[in-house]
């Protein structure tokens, strides 16, 4: 009889976790499938720890490594995904359509995956680098594939047409990361981590400015 | 001639006038002659001090005469030099003539005159100061001048200002104490070099004529010397910042360059453009700042910012600023802070509520803002609290009664920096009402116990008589094993009344004794008896209540015990301790923590098996004192018992309840190594013994059951297969009789002692009162080391008592008899 209810209790307990762990699939939904607005909630999500870990790399590399070298002088204009032309301030990023920053967004995720593969590896070869960056640098690179997975999603959900998947530009500094001299490639590496906090905080930024406009009607 | 007709004028005057003094007023003081002066040489001035007036308006004139005539003149003009003067003018003065000049004063009573005064003009003269002294600097190229002019004295008589006079100048720094003095000439303006840039310079002149004193220093006039003229310092940006997210605005600090004007450009450049722009605006945020409205503002680029500083001497840039302005985001602090105090179950808590800062946009969710609040007593140190995105915060555990202060402050989710905290927001908690009930209950909580304290204070004092009084005697269960013909023809009667009752007044106290039984059962129970080597039954001894008519008026038979007592030599000596013990059990515990301990001593040589449950017994003291003390004086008693009387081949004693009032042991028979073996050795001697033991089971741990500890078993009960129990017969005239165990059950059976080394004496209930009937044996068993020895271990049984009324509410019955001291 004991085991009976307990079995049952159980059960109930199982079948209720079953319930709270499924969410996925709101009232009325065809495909059971996440709602955009929960898309956009775990892409910020993502996006926002992405960039919190950038941050925190480039500032504890520049604390480190580029002290008294002026670094941030030399690293204006050199991103290599300057190239793409996004929004500068909040009218702009209020006035380009909601597909082509969406589109935007995924050529930069796109843009980051091969500097972010060689970033994870090269930065072991730095001299006394901390466990700390060596993990968020790795840390970040499947962030961002996941993130990119993510807004390919939002992307077909959203996009009436077809998806451009060309839009990215390509990395050409890997010979950087491994330059002899020192000095250049510390800065080789401070200016990627510089273009990453950046191009990382524009992509939350950019999102979270989608998620606002699309989901709240601009009424965040 | 002259001065000596001034001379006997004068002695006339003080001659009068010392004549008149004696009425109170007086003739006029002396006055004196200050300074006769010529500024020019062609007229001069002279001046007197009034002497004192004597208390009558005065009048004075002065008289001169020449050195070259005898005539006395009088002074030709008192106005023109001021009061108290005389102006001598052109006419009146010739610079070869030396003046004798007198002043005299005189009032109503009498005059006085000064002392004479010679005058020579050309030694008198001595010019005012110049006036009109004006100062200029000039710069040019690297050298500063300081250009000075000033007017020569003017005179009364315009007609006299061809005089020349010499001029000199001094200067000095300001801050400084030294005068630098500078002979001028005839002119009448002056340019100083070699000054010191930057400083303000102080300057005097005063002038001369050809004969007599400089003149007095002109009024001071001074001048700020300008620093050298150079191309101005670096200015330098203090900051940038962007309170929205959508515009910013830098500050700098202005260059230094003394008095020149100098013009502040601001420069920037753009990542990825190579035009410099100048500030779009550099009035909206103030003096000395740009703003970059939304038209000028990027975000993700660095824009590269100089400030150039120029005056005509040249011009000096500042460092450049890198700012990328996402990262420079400062916003203003939050606005509409609402406190709302809100209650719930008692607790009051603070609502906080605000908005985000009005110029910060985040509906479009391009800024999102992250909040802190801080809050505190006031007076005390902040707490701080990090809000997240939300816009309400509830502050628990506030401190009822206090003034609470409040702020917040904001900040973007990533970069930037926290705003300035809002302005303070006081709230004050009311004071909490359910930290005083609290309070009341916690007070009630503490009176209530401290009755319960008292309550059971009393019981402790009062002994039995209150448990009685709450719970009445209940019926003990009949002793199953004993034969009732032998416990009413034994001598038992006769030891009751030798124990008990004997001196003992039959008071109404009696009445109110409560009886209790031994009884002596059988037991199948394989558990207390797992292996018992005789086939007799064990044989329990259990105390009970007995009740009332079963139980009373033992008082009333004290024939027997005294044989009793005379037969066992042991036993009077322990009523006697016990009874002591049993008072002293009132005062305190420790009291019979020194008997255990005496007991102790006298115990351990005696038997060495008695060692064992002493150890433990040490080890159990603090939790479980009262049953082990009782055990182990029931064990030792028995012991001495054995020692004592080997060959002895006796009944056991069994007292009638009824008789007797003194107390009994409580035990109960089990099974342990130690008690095996002696067992045995009372096998060997064919001994009729009784053992009482203390429940021991290794399974179990006896002090924790209330019940066996309150009892004492007659484990066995042995005389050639054939024990024996001497009971007491309730109403008995005190024979003995010889019981076989297992026997038929009697009622009242109590062990009142274990007598004569082999003799069970079961008795009912003593009070303490029974101190007279143990007095008579004391000497005789004083001969008897081993029967002190029982004495002694007797002497802490009166611990038994605390427990088992401890142990009542687990009991099924409350055993009065516990709170006696109890006999063995």
């Amino acid at each position: 009889g004991l085991l009976l209810v307990a079995l049952l209790v159980s059960h109930m307990l199982l079948t209720k976790e079953g319930v709270t762990s499924l969410p996925i699939c709101p009232n009325g939904s065809v495909n059971c499938q996440l709602s955009l607005e929960e898309l956009f909630d775990r892409a910020v999500k993502l996006s926002h720890y992405i960039h919190f870990l950038s941050s925190e790399m480039f500032n504890e590399f520049d604390e480190r490594y580029a002290q008294g070298r002026g670094f941030i002088a030399k690293a204006v204009n050199s991103c290599h995904t300057a190239s793409l032309t996004t929004p500068e301030d909040k009218e702009q990023a209020q006035q380009i359509h909601h597909e082509d920053l969406l589109n935007l967004i995924l050529g930069v995720l796109r843009s980051w995956n091969d500097p972010l593969i060689h970033l994870a590896s090269e930065v072991q070869t730095i001299k006394e680098a901390p466990e700390t960056i060596l993990w968020k640098a790795v840390e970040i690179e499947e962030q961002n594939k996941r993130l990119l997975e993510g807004m390919e999603k939002i992307v077909g959900r959203v996009h009436s047409g077809e998806v451009e998947n060309d839009i990215y530009t390509p990395w050409d500094g890997l010979p950087s990361l491994q330059l002899a001299d020192e000095d250049s490639r510390l800065f080789a590496f401070y200016n990627l981590l510089h273009c990453l906090r950046r191009d990382s905080h524009k992509i939350d930024n950019y999102l979270k400015v989608l998620k606002c406009r699309l989901i709240h009607d601009n009424n965040c | 001639m002259k001065q000596r007709f001034i001379s006997t004028l004068q002695i006339i005057l003080q001659l009068a006038l010392t004549t008149v003094g004696l009425t109170g007023q007086s003739y006029p003081g002396k006055p004196q002659i200050i300074r006769c002066r010529s500024l020019e040489k062609e007229t001069f001035s002279c001046w007197w001090k009034p002497g004192s007036d004597g208390g009558l308006p005065n009048n004075y004139t002065l008289f001169y005469s020449k050195d070259s005539e005898e005539k006395i003149y009088e002074c030709p003009d008192y106005l023109t030099s001021g009061p108290n003067s005389c102006y001598f003018n052109k006419n009146h003065t010739n610079p070869w003539t030396t003046y004798i000049i007198t002043v005299m004063a005189t009032n109503e009573i009498g005059s006085n005159s000064s002392d004479p005064q010679h005058v020579d003009i050309t030694s008198i003269v001595q010019p005012d100061a110049p006036v009109n002294l004006s100062l200029e600097t000039n710069t040019s190229a690297n050298m500063s001048y300081l250009w000075a002019k000033w007017s020569p004295p003017p005179l009364a008589d315009a007609s006299f200002n061809s005089h020349v006079y010499h001029y000199e100048l001094r200067l000095k720094p300001e801050e400084k104490e030294e005068w630098e003095t500078v002979s001028v000439g005839m002119q009448t303006h002056y340019v100083v070099t070699s000054l010191q840039a930057g400083m303000k310079y102080v300057v005097q002149v005063r002038c001369m004529l050809d004969l007599g004193e400089w003149s007095e220093w002109s009024p001071e006039r001074s001048i700020q010397i300008r620093k050298k003229r150079l191309p101005p310092e670096k200015p330098r940006i203090i900051k940038c910042r962007s309170p929205e997210k959508e515009t910013f605005t830098c500050w700098w600090k202005p260059a230094l360059d003394g008095e020149l004007s100098t013009n502040h450009t601001l420069l920037y450049s753009k990542e990825g453009e190579e035009k410099v722009y100048e500030c779009p605006d550099y009035k909206t945020s103030g003096p000395n700042s740009c703003y970059f409205d939304k038209k000028h503002t990027s975000f993700w680029t660095i824009y590269n910012i100089t400030v150039r500083a120029t005056n005509e001497m040249g011009s000096n840039v500042s460092d450049p600023h890198y700012v990328d302005v996402t990262y420079i985001v400062q916003p203003d602090p939050p606005v509409n802070i609402t406190l709302e105090l809100k209650k719930s179950e008692r607790k009051t808590y603070l609502v906080v509520t605000w908005s985000p800062p009005p110029l910060a946009d985040v509906r479009s969710g391009w800024l999102t803002l992250e909040y802190e609040l801080r809050l505190k007593p006031e007076g005390e140190e902040w707490d701080t609290v990090f809000v997240g995105q939300q816009t309400q915060y509830t502050a628990r555990s506030l401190i009822p009664g206090k003034k609470y202060i409040v702020q917040m402050h904001c900040k973007p989710d990533h970069h930037g920096l926290w705003s300035e905290w809002s302005p303070e927001m006081y709230t004050e908690i009311p004071p909490d009402f359910g930290v005083k009930d609290m309070v009341v209950w916690i007070i009630v909580g503490v009176l209530s116990s401290l009755i319960c304290l008292i309550m059971s204070w009393i019981m402790i004092m009062k002994g039995y008589r209150m448990m009685a009084f709450i719970l009445p005697p209940v019926p003990g269960p009949k002793i199953k094993g004993i034969d009732t013909h032998l416990l009413e023809t034994g001598k038992s009667e006769e030891l009751l009344s030798a124990l008990d009752c004997h001196g003992f007044p039959p008071t109404s106290d009696c009445e109110e004794l409560l009886i209790e039984y031994l009884e002596v059962e059988d037991s199948e129970d394989q558990q207390l008896m797992p292996s018992h080597d005789t086939p007799s039954k064990n044989t329990k001894i259990i105390l009970k209540e007995t009740d009332s008519d079963s139980g009373r008026g033992s008082c009333d038979s004290p024939s027997l015990l005294p044989v009793k007592c005379r037969e066992s030599r042991g036993l009077p000596s322990t009523l006697q301790t016990q009874d002591g013990g049993a008072k002293e059990k009132k005062g305190g515990k420790g009291s019979w923590e020194t008997q255990y301990t005496a007991s102790e001593q006298k115990t351990l040589p005696c038997n060495s098996e008695s060692i064992k449950p002493y150890t433990w017994l040490a080890a159990q003291l603090p939790s479980n004192q009262a049953a082990m003390f009782a055990y182990h004086s029931t064990m030792e008693a028995f012991k001495i018992t054995r020692n004592t009387a080997n060959v002895n081949t006796s009944p056991v004693l069994v007292g009638n309840e009824e008789n007797r009032q003194s107390l009994y042991p409580i035990a109960e028979t089990v099974y342990d190594d130690v008690e095996k073996i002696s067992e045995m050795e009372y096998s060997r001697t064919d001994q009729t013994t009784v053992q009482i033991r203390q429940n021991q089971h290794n399974d179990k741990s006896p002090f924790m059951n209330p019940k066996r500890m309150d009892y004492v078993e007659v484990h066995k009960v042995r005389q050639d297969e054939e024990p024996t129990l001497l009971l007491k017969h309730k109403e008995n005239s005190g024979k003995t009789k010889k019981c076989t165990l297992p026997g038929t059950s009697k009622e009242y059976t109590k062990v009142s002692t274990v007598v004569d080394h082999h003799i069970l004496v079961l008795l009912p209930d003593q009070r303490t009162q029974n101190t007279p009937v143990s007095q008579e044996p004391v000497a005789e068993t004083s001969q008897n080391p081993q029967q002190s020895q029982a004495e002694k271990n007797t002497s802490y049984s009166t611990t038994a008592p605390s427990d088992s009324r401890r142990d009542t509410s687990g009991s099924d019955y409350m055993d009065p008899s516990s709170f006696m001291p109890f006999f063995k």
